[in-house]
């Protein structure tokens, strides 16, 4: 396994053809407004390394035997994942933001067992090739970005009828070496933290799709790749001269990217799908499931630190005892603990796929997914009640800094007398980050759309419900024949 | 002297510090026992579990010890050291 400082220095061989604020970044590793999601992208090799958390944080590769790192690992059992969620909560805990790892953990296993039934029905060669990339991801611990989400334009429309045809991304040239693709994917989390690319189709296919129905690995710094780096609220703050207590996470946070394929070689064994058109449903259908259980540990473990900077802001503040804190702070801990229910739940109900691997529970995934896109949202509004008006008027850093300016601060911000001021403004900028600043990219608008938005939930739970059952159930007991 | 070795669970919401309840288990029964991370094929007179809560069930039957001491809680630190100093 790499270690947390030998996974920096990898990234900094990578040629990114990276793009922010209109110029091109030529050390993103460095780079004050990316830093913070690299450190938490690194979190996940910095605490695979320590023995109070290598339970969690690493497995055993069914491919090798050894020792990896558990965000490179193909479930085994329906343990592997529910520690896969105990270990997202606990990553949640450390970083208060997105640690980016979770997508090419989720997208490796979605297409490990994807290809193995393809290869059953089809006669091809996907699975041997997949492991193949996968033994060396797993050897190299490498760093993973799954890519499905198209830009997708007229959503009226299937791929192959879009007015601009790169609007899914698709393969345009076929060689006897392998296919050049064209394309773009949105929203991509953690791709420049990433080593590797893992493109999977975006949404079910029919017959005419065939081009768009594609699925392979390949570097991240790959000719033709073209990165342009996702705005967040508030992220200049990082650049500021004071950039301390402003920012609210000084470390950690986390980043999306637009991904541009521009004509870029795909060689035959780095290709997973390819045209196979009945089976991009199934790929989307698992990956979207995995990572829906996903977000019950990873946004609980950043509701933790929430709840604890709110339960802060209260006591800091001399509100703490007020019955109506308290019972705040209990329906904040309520709605957390309902979403980690869902993630174990999924997990514990888990069944093992032909490949070998486990999958979760589908209809108690997208349950979970479904109150992900509620819950911390009520989470955070609670949090700003809590917190009172000061997180979003309170002076700058600046202003702290200033020798005439910081005794008023000092004198007129002050809450209980034994807190210290500066550590009240820290507590309710770390709300701010949570709830409206770079982290709520993360907490907020990602749980509604992350791993689908919620109406791509509802329609999985519809086709799960087993309602002809539900009714059969009624009629017995009302006596209908 | 004992041989010893410890185990944490891996964390996710623990009710204490588990790193300093290790220390506190340690430096208690420096003068008849001495800890050490598990290496494979070694045998150990004490596997020392330290869960942060009740909730995790694993006994990591793969290292081979004479005797399992688990804590689950900081009240259970006290215990877990008259334990091993009783087996010294």
């Amino acid at each position: 396994m790499m270690t947390k400082d030998q996974y920096i220095e990898s990234l900094r061989k990578l040629k990114l053809n990276l793009y922010m604020f209109g110029e091109k970044v030529e050390n993103p590793v460095d780079n004050p407004i990316i830093r913070p999601s690299l450190n938490s992208f690194a979190a996940t090799y910095e605490l695979a390394e320590d023995p109070q958390y290598e339970d969690l944080m690493t497995a055993t590769s069914h491919i090798t035997g050894k020792k990896i790192n558990r965000f490179t690992h193909m479930h085994q059992s329906t343990d592997d994942l529910i520690k896969k969620v105990k270990m997202q909560r606990l990553l949640g805990q450390k970083t208060a933001a997105c640690f980016q790892r979770c997508v090419g953990m989720d997208a490796m296993n979605a297409v490990f067992s994807s290809t193995y039934e393809i290869d059953e029905a089809c006669g091809t060669k996907y699975h041997e090739n997949f492991v193949k990339f996968l033994t060396r991801v797993q050897e190299e611990d490498l760093a993973v970005d799954g890519a499905m989400t198209d830009v997708k334009g007229d959503r009226s429309l299937a791929p192959s009828k879009q007015a601009d045809p790169d609007l899914f991304l698709h393969v345009v040239e076929r060689t006897a070496d392998g296919v050049y693709v064209t394309g773009a994917k949105a929203h991509q989390t953690g791709f420049v933290n990433s080593h590797e690319v893992l493109v999977m189709p975006t949404i079910s296919m029919r017959e005419g799709d065939e081009d768009y129905a594609i699925s392979f690995a390949i570097p991240t710094d790959s000719e033709g790749i073209t990165l342009i780096y996702g705005r967040q609220s508030c992220d200049t703050r990082k650049t500021e001269e004071y950039n301390d207590i402003d920012v609210g996470n000084k470390v950690y946070g986390g980043h999306e990217v637009l991904v541009i394929f521009d004509h870029v070689f795909v060689p035959n064994d780095r290709i997973f799908l390819n045209g196979e058109v009945k089976f991009a449903g199934m790929i989307v259908e698992r990956f979207a499931g995995y990572h829906r259980q996903s977000y019950g540990g990873c946004k609980v473990g950043v509701g933790d630190v929430l709840i604890g900077a709110t339960a802060l802001a209260g006591e800091m503040a001399g509100s703490a005892k007020a019955s109506h804190v308290k019972d705040k702070l209990i329906e904040m801990t309520h709605l957390n603990e309902t979403l980690y229910c869902c993630g174990i739940a999924c997990s514990s109900q888990g069944t093992k796929t032909k490949a070998g691997n486990y999958l979760i529970d589908l209809l108690l995934a997208n349950v979970c997914k479904q109150n992900v896109t509620r819950f911390p949202y009520e989470i955070a509004r609670l949090a700003q009640d809590l917190a009172g008006g000061l997180m979003v008027t309170q002076p700058s850093e600046a202003d702290y800094r200033n020798p005439v300016l910081k005794p008023y601060i000092e004198k007129y911000l002050k809450g209980v007398a034994s807190v210290p001021t500066e550590d009240r403004m820290r507590v309710l900028r770390l709300i701010e980050n949570m709830t409206m600043g770079t982290a709520a990219v993360g907490y907020l608008p990602e749980s509604m759309h992350g791993a689908g938005s919620p109406q791509a939930q509802r329609i999985m739970i519809a086709r799960q419900s087993n309602l002809e059952m539900k009714k059969e159930l009624a009629k017995k007991i009302a006596r209908i024949q | 002297m004992l041989r010893c070795t410890v185990k944490f669970c891996g964390g996710c919401n623990p009710r204490y510090d588990r790193g300093e309840a290790y220390q506190t288990v340690r430096t208690s029964l420096a003068d008849v026992a001495a800890f050490s991370y598990p290496e494979d094929g070694v045998h150990y007179d004490v596997l020392l579990i330290i869960r942060g809560c009740t909730g995790c069930p694993y006994l990591y039957e793969d290292i081979d010890a004479d005797h399992r001491i688990i804590v689950d809680s900081a009240d259970g630190i006290p215990e877990a050291i008259r334990t091993i100093r009783q087996l010294a």
